[in-house]
């Protein structure tokens, strides 16, 4: 299997060769035996805060299910009143995102930087149209109903009464997820500006590219959850 | 016996400096890079998946309508949950690279997924098994949270008084009390309850609503009744302490005459 070392020797334009952020002048910690203990470290420190953010969405799932076997034909309705075409467009714009996200990891690892950037670019490209779907046809049009959590709901022409339960587990599910949405995309965001303006990632040095696409990667993971909980199984 | 040097080859690793303080690797192994073509092939494998998901639902909801059958609620879950967990793994283990990764990183999430499984397991449990308690702990077994449903009559007079700061619902659940609202704003401005319904039936004339009961829905025209999909309907509710749920009072439950007509079973029958 090819490997990092055997990737492309490019040498740095001159302007930013010297430059500390560039990632061939960048050196790893002294408490480190070698680069690779401190980037193995610091994914599994990723890997734990994931775990983490796991069991955040486990509680909103929990919920999910509760409330389903208390009120199915509150949840029922509620499926209902989605629908599956935009969560399956947000889906496979998510994993587009995710698999241009795996390549930017990839290119930072074999010095590809224009590749890099442009997988990067595409990837908040995704981000960006997530969030729009899910505002302009989604969130826009159900509040605008009255589909709103809580004592804020006012549709007039609801059938259950619990149905403004399953509206408040939407937008919390949905809403925490779309904030996920956020910030995975400023910190790709980030990792963009730091190679667009030093080459800061290359094979020796990606950990903050390696981890940012992990965090990615969890928000789509916990959508191909959310996608059939809310719109399909009715 | 070898050199101390060809031992020190032969076990891996220096007995007399086991954490390797002063052999220091500076050469770094590399990590794997994965081939673009795999990461292709598993973009399009979740695709067709997704694709996969969406044609089981709309199949299962046709054929529910057109051969009016009751497919059992799990076939909807089990079908969607499982396509959802093969995407899950594909992601994890190509996208997130667990398959290239140590081992520890895979055994830290499939520890939390255990976690998850229990925290998800024993909510279920305890939902489901409500209603058993066992004779001798009978007599000190109280109803949990509040003892009554959103929608429940006012049983207890310290907690109906304390209503939403933003909204009093004067005792109906919110829905009803929107639709009521809705329907007396319309009456303002001079309309009748059937141009209430007509404005709802224009958009939604697939069945008729279950608090039209003065059936506007015939009256309007509308007969054309197509049942939505029953799967939900199925789950049983018979494992639910009584009261905590429902609309009836628990301190009737010991009378002999025990309330009826209003407990959630209700809201099973109308549609």
């Amino acid at each position: 299997m090819q490997t990092t070392l055997d990737a492309d020797t490019t040498p740095a334009p001159p302007h930013i060769a010297k430059h500390p952020l560039h990632w061939r002048n960048r050196d790893y910690g002294h408490h480190w035996r070698n680069r690779d203990e401190e980037f193995d470290a610091s994914k599994f420190g990723m890997w734990l805060f994931l775990t983490t953010e796991v069991l955040l969405f486990a509680g909103i799932f929990c919920g999910y299910a509760v409330f389903r076997m208390l009120y199915p034909e509150a949840w029922s309705n509620g499926s209902h009143y989605l629908d599956w075409k935009f969560g399956a467009a947000n889906t496979v714009v998510l994993l587009i995102s995710s698999f241009t996200c795996a390549m930017a990891v990839r290119c930072a690892q074999l010095n590809q930087q224009k590749w890099l950037k442009i997988n990067l670019v595409i990837t908040l490209v995704c981000a960006a149209l997530f969030v729009f779907i899910k505002l302009k046809f989604e969130y826009m049009v159900k509040l605008g109903d009255g589909k709103a959590p809580g004592t804020f709901f006012s549709y007039e022409y609801a059938q259950n009464a619990h149905e403004q339960l399953w509206w408040s587990l939407y937008y919390v599910g949905t809403g925490i997820h779309a904030l996920h949405v956020v910030i995975g995309a400023s910190l790709l965001g980030y990792v963009l500006f730091r190679s667009w303006k030093y080459q800061a990632y290359g094979p020796t040095e990606y950990t903050m590219v390696e981890n940012s696409a992990l965090y990615w990667h969890l928000v789509d993971l916990v959508w191909i959850f959310l996608f059939p909980l809310l719109y399909l199984i009715h | 016996m070898g050199t101390h040097s060809e031992n020190i080859a032969q076990l891996g690793w220096d007995p007399e400096d086991p954490h390797g303080i002063t052999h220091h690797d500076d050469h770094p192994h590399g990590h794997p890079v994965v081939a673009w073509q795999i990461q292709l092939g598993v973009l399009l494998a979740l695709l067709f998946f997704t694709f996969l998901t969406v044609l089981f639902y709309n199949a299962e909801s046709w054929v529910e309508n057109a051969f009016d059958v009751h497919l059992p609620w799990w076939v909807n879950v089990i079908g969607a949950m499982s396509i959802a967990t093969v995407k899950a793994v594909l992601v994890c283990m190509f996208f997130m690279q667990l398959r290239y990764d140590k081992a520890i990183n895979t055994f830290a999430m499939l520890f939390c997924l255990v976690c998850v499984g229990l925290f998800l397991g024993f909510s279920m449990i305890d939902l489901e098994n409500r209603d058993r308690v066992v004779e001798w702990k009978k007599a000190e077994a109280t109803l949990g949270g509040t003892g009554k449903s959103l929608d429940a009559p006012a049983i207890d007079p310290e907690f109906d008084a304390r209503i939403s700061p933003r909204i009093n619902t004067q005792g109906m659940s919110i829905v009803d009390f929107r639709r009521e609202e809705a329907l007396a704003a319309m009456e303002a401005e001079g309309k009748t309850e059937a141009d209430f319904w007509a404005k709802h039936y224009h958009h939604h004339a697939e069945h008729r609503h279950p608090a039209d009961t003065n059936n506007y829905y015939e009256q309007l025209g509308y007969d054309h009744h197509v049942e939505l999909s029953t799967a939900n309907r199925t789950v049983h509710r018979s494992g639910l302490t009584p009261g905590l749920f429902s609309a009836v009072d628990p301190r009737e439950l010991h009378d002999d005459h025990a309330a009826d007509g209003h407990g959630d079973d209700a809201h099973d029958d109308g549609h």
